[in-house]
């Protein structure tokens, strides 16, 4: 072990396998320890064995014999210094504290790459094994110092230096709680945020109450988002045992791998970040065994015979990002298209239109695999397709990107947090019911004179022609009271909320629409959990209590179910609204004759008020808008050209940017749609940039470019536009 | 009844004398052990859930939890009744859940003395729910049995 700290014994692919398995070793012995209280008998004489068997060729060619065999003997003795614990430096798990410290304690020997956490003096139970690095070039200092009695003057050394500091920085300024304490505690706050909506909405004209209510509001999202932090834990947390799985892959399946982790520190509640390590570990593997090729295909094809492969997480607003992307063959669409019509997946009909990226979007239906051979690692066509759902299955999405040759990049959005969720409160058969947004896709409302001729009936099955094709309807109050009478469509105001749930699309009509809110999500007890409808129940700012409805189970009582090759084209469709290319949906709006695109991701909502509201400081428009001053962007001149007019109506869409709101003046809304992408992905650039929208290229509004309000005077942008958007 | 019951002895030799919470269902009288109580919330209007077994009486919102409520009315097949009921808070081995009465009325003392078991001519489900009866002076006091009334019970006997 000395010789390798010392580089007489360069790290090999040999050595390094060794001595992770002896790791393993090491750790079911401890782990034996602590059951028992005694040393199990084990296999240390295969694992001593082992370690001699490496050092051989060390020995061989060491200019100092004497040096070796002392590191021989104090190597082999390494096993059997474990048993008394007590040489093995602090508690294993707080990892994450423990590696930065080390990180610094030995950085001569670690021969950092600045992407790889080149660490390790980190006692056996703690190894997080960075080391699994497959690089021959890098020097992974030894896993295994305080086990070595060799080492451990030294490494005790170190770590003496060292502990002091790391103590003074985590050990004392954190502590551990118990995860059902948290909960308790989000659930209070989330009880804290309800009352204070009832407050909010009581607070009578006395403006002391009114004062005080605000204060109450202010300390209240404090609180609520402190409690959130303390949920959150950093995605190393999951990538931190990836290195390990990536190496021992990689030899198991030829192939030579680096691996490259970026975003570590990005935080994501506990129980999202439990529900990922899986999806995440199937991505992992699959990118190694289906991606990555064999060192020497990828030199014929004149690439680093050592594959690339890259774990990303970053947050995006009020969702983390967490890509797992290679630089190795890519998604063979063609075989994609063949296998999927092999097994009947979707006809040979449709599989012919379908451009690539649509058939890119098949993989992650159940039964397909590219795999030519089912191998122990993957290839068994469940694996996709489950990532998929156990990403939906906690509010995420999952999209791919392939290119042939060059790559594939799986990317996961996850939300951060589950506990509150946004949902858009919908009226039924007089209940308030909460709709989770995630599944929202889009409203759409048929009043009652034109009812008759929008909904069409298929031997008594609803169907609604949304933008010419067909959407099966469910109405929610013949879906929960079956058997009562029913208004007839024709005399009621119909509210169709497109739901998308687990691949299924359909339009559920309810009676009436209410406000989106943030609501908290309490469980329901076990009887009305067995009705299936309900995924829980929540208490809405008005004290009144609504049921949560389940898309997806409604979808199924509901009996939509899609044909396969529908569902295929669904999952295609479905995906649009962001997928691999990185389409974003966009709300088209027409500014005085000319059309501009706003992602609709930022759209908050869409205003129709009078230009008187429109107030100015100095020569800026802002509106009062619920009591907060939102700058309103005028650079399509909406506002100037109906100054003349006091009667005039103007429509603001009131969009998010960063952390504020600002509004965007506008003639006319036009129409939802996704923009293609015109630049390469990866140059791809949003701010004011174009997109693709219905075929026409398109300006899309820069909203990081409106001024903020303190500030002074900034040239307002320019609709970015092109020549081809001439109106 | 001994388990339930707060034995304090007075001028009776060995009769244990039970706290019963009394409630109103039109005009029967009924008793719940008020040691299986945690808090009587009154005058509330539970949200009716779709699809429910009927003994569900819906949801009440209860110090950050949603509770489900059994409707007594339904569980006895009584016509239901309109306006704000009263809700007993009981505790079972499955959680807490509300029990929707027309009124609670006083917290009667009664012996065990004047206790006697269900009568035979009852029906079996009614005997399952209640645990005998207390005669009152001028009345009687039906006893319920709160594990019985728990939701997850009644839905498990249902289906």
């Amino acid at each position: 072990m000395g010789l390798l700290r010392e580089g007489k014994l360069s790290a090999d692919r040999e050595i390094i396998t060794g001595l992770l398995q002896l790791l393993d070793g090491l750790r079911s012995i401890l782990k034996t320890i602590e059951a028992e209280d005694a040393e199990g008998e084990g296999e240390d004489a295969v694992l001593i064995g082992r370690l001699i068997e490496l050092q051989a060729p060390a020995q061989a060619q060491s200019k100092k014999p004497v040096h070796a065999r002392a590191g021989a003997s104090s190597a082999s003795s390494a096993p059997a210094s474990v048993p008394p614990p007590a040489p093995a430096p602090p508690a294993p798990p707080p990892q994450d504290e423990i590696q930065p410290g080390q990180a610094e304690i030995e950085p001569e020997q670690a021969e950092p790459e600045p992407d790889q956490p080149a660490a390790l003096a980190t006692p056996p139970p703690a190894a997080a094994v960075p080391a699994a690095v497959v690089s021959a070039t890098v020097q992974p200092p030894e896993p295994l110092p305080a086990a070595a009695p060799a080492s451990k003057v030294s490494a005790e050394a170190e770590s003496d230096a060292a502990r002091p500091r790391i103590q003074g920085t985590a050990a004392e300024s954190t502590l551990r709680v118990d995860v059902t304490l948290l909960n308790r505690m989000m659930n209070l706050v989330g009880e804290l945020v309800l009352t204070r909506n009832q407050v909010l909405q009581a607070t009578s004209a006395d403006p002391n109450m009114t004062m005080l209510s605000r204060r109450l509001d202010m300390v209240t999202a404090d609180l609520r988002e402190s409690v959130m932090k303390a949920r959150m834990q950093p995605v190393s947390n999951i990538f931190s045992k990836m290195p390990r799985i990536v190496r021992d892959l990689s030899q198991s399946l030829g192939r030579r791998v680096r691996l490259q982790v970026e975003g570590q520190d990005t935080e994501l509640d506990k129980s999202l970040l439990e529900a990922i390590k899986d999806p995440l570990t199937h991505a992992v593997r699959n990118s190694l065994d289906h991606g990555i090729e064999p060192p020497e295909v990828r030199q014929t094809a004149g690439k680093d015979p050592e594959g690339t492969l890259k774990l990303r997480a970053a947050q995006e607003g009020s969702h983390v990002v967490i890509e797992v992307s290679d630089d190795g063959a890519g998604v063979n669409v063609e075989r994609v298209r063949q296998k999927a019509i092999e097994r009947g997946l979707i006809t040979p009909d449709r599989a012919a239109h379908l451009v690539e990226r649509e058939l890119l979007q098949l993989v992650f239906l159940p039964g397909l695999s590219t795999a030519a051979a089912v191998t122990n690692v993957s290839g068994r066509g469940v694996g996709m397709d489950v990532v998929r759902t156990n990403v939906e299955k906690i509010g995420g999405k999952v999209e791919i990107d392939s290119r042939t040759g060059k790559g594939t990049t799986l990317r996961m959005r996850i939300p951060l947090t589950l506990a509150i969720i946004p949902a858009l409160i919908v009226r039924s058969v007089n209940q308030s019911f909460a709709l989770p947004q995630g599944a929202l896709s889009e409203l759409v409302h048929i009043p009652p004179e034109q009812a008759a001729a929008a909904i069409e009936w298929i031997e008594g099955a609803p169907l609604y022609r949304l933008r010419g094709k067909l959407l099966p309807l469910v109405f929610l109050d013949r879906l929960l009271m079956p058997g009562a009478e029913h208004k007839i469509v024709t005399e009621r105001d119909n509210f169709i909320a497109v739901l998308d749930a687990d691949g299924r699309r359909f339009g559920l009509v309810v009676d009436g629409l209410a406000d989106p809110e943030e609501i908290v999500v309490k469980p329901l007890s076990a009887v009305l959990k067995d009705i299936g409808l309900f995924s829980g129940a929540t208490v809405l700012g008005n004290a009144d209590l609504a049921l949560i409805l389940d898309p997806g189970s409604i979808a199924m009582k509901a009996g939509v179910t899609m044909r396969e090759e529908e569902e295929a084209a669904h999952a295609v469709e479905g995906e649009t609204g962001a997928n691999a290319a990185k389409n974003l949906e966009y709300l088209l709006v027409e500014a005085a004759g000319r059309q501009a695109a706003v992602p609709l991701g930022d759209v908050l909502r869409i205003e129709q008020l009078p230009l008187s509201r429109i107030e100015y400081i100095g020569y800026r428009p802002v509106l009062n808008f619920e009591g907060q001053l939102l700058p309103v962007e005028d650079s399509g001149g909406v506002l100037d050209a109906a100054q003349g007019n006091p009667e005039a109506q103007i429509i603001v869409v009131v969009c998010r940017e960063g952390n504020r709101h600002v509004g965007v003046a506008v003639s006319h809304v036009l129409d939802v749609a996704a923009g293609g992408d015109l630049f390469e992905a990866g140059t791809s650039q949003r701010t004011g940039g174009v997109t693709l929208l219905k075929s026409r290229v398109t300006g899309v509004v820069d909203l990081g470019g409106v001024a903020p309000l303190p500030a002074g005077e900034q040239a307002p942008p320019e609709w970015s536009q092109t020549e081809e958007t001439v109106a | 009844m001994s388990t339930a019951a707060m034995a304090v002895s007075r001028k009776e030799k060995t009769a244990a004398l039970v706290e019963m919470c009394s409630v109103r269902l039109g005009s029967a009288l009924f008793g719940v052990p008020i040691t299986h109580i945690l808090e009587i919330v009154g005058s509330a209007r539970p949200q009716p859930v779709p699809l429910a077994p009927v003994f569900v009486g819906g949801l009440v919102h209860y110090r950050g939890d949603v509770l489900t409520t059994v409707s007594l009315r339904q569980l006895l097949d009584m016509p239901p009744k309109d306006g704000p009921q009263d809700i007993l808070v009981l505790e079972s081995s499955g959680g807490c859940f509300g029990l929707l009465v027309d009124s609670v009325g006083e917290v009667l003392t009664v012996s065990s003395a004047d206790h006697e078991p269900n009568p035979s001519i009852l029906d079996g489900r009614r005997r399952a729910l209640f645990a005998g009866a207390y005669k009152l002076k001028d009345s009687l006091l039906v006893m319920l049995n709160p594990e019985q009334l728990d939701p997850m019970r009644l839905g498990a006997a249902q289906a």
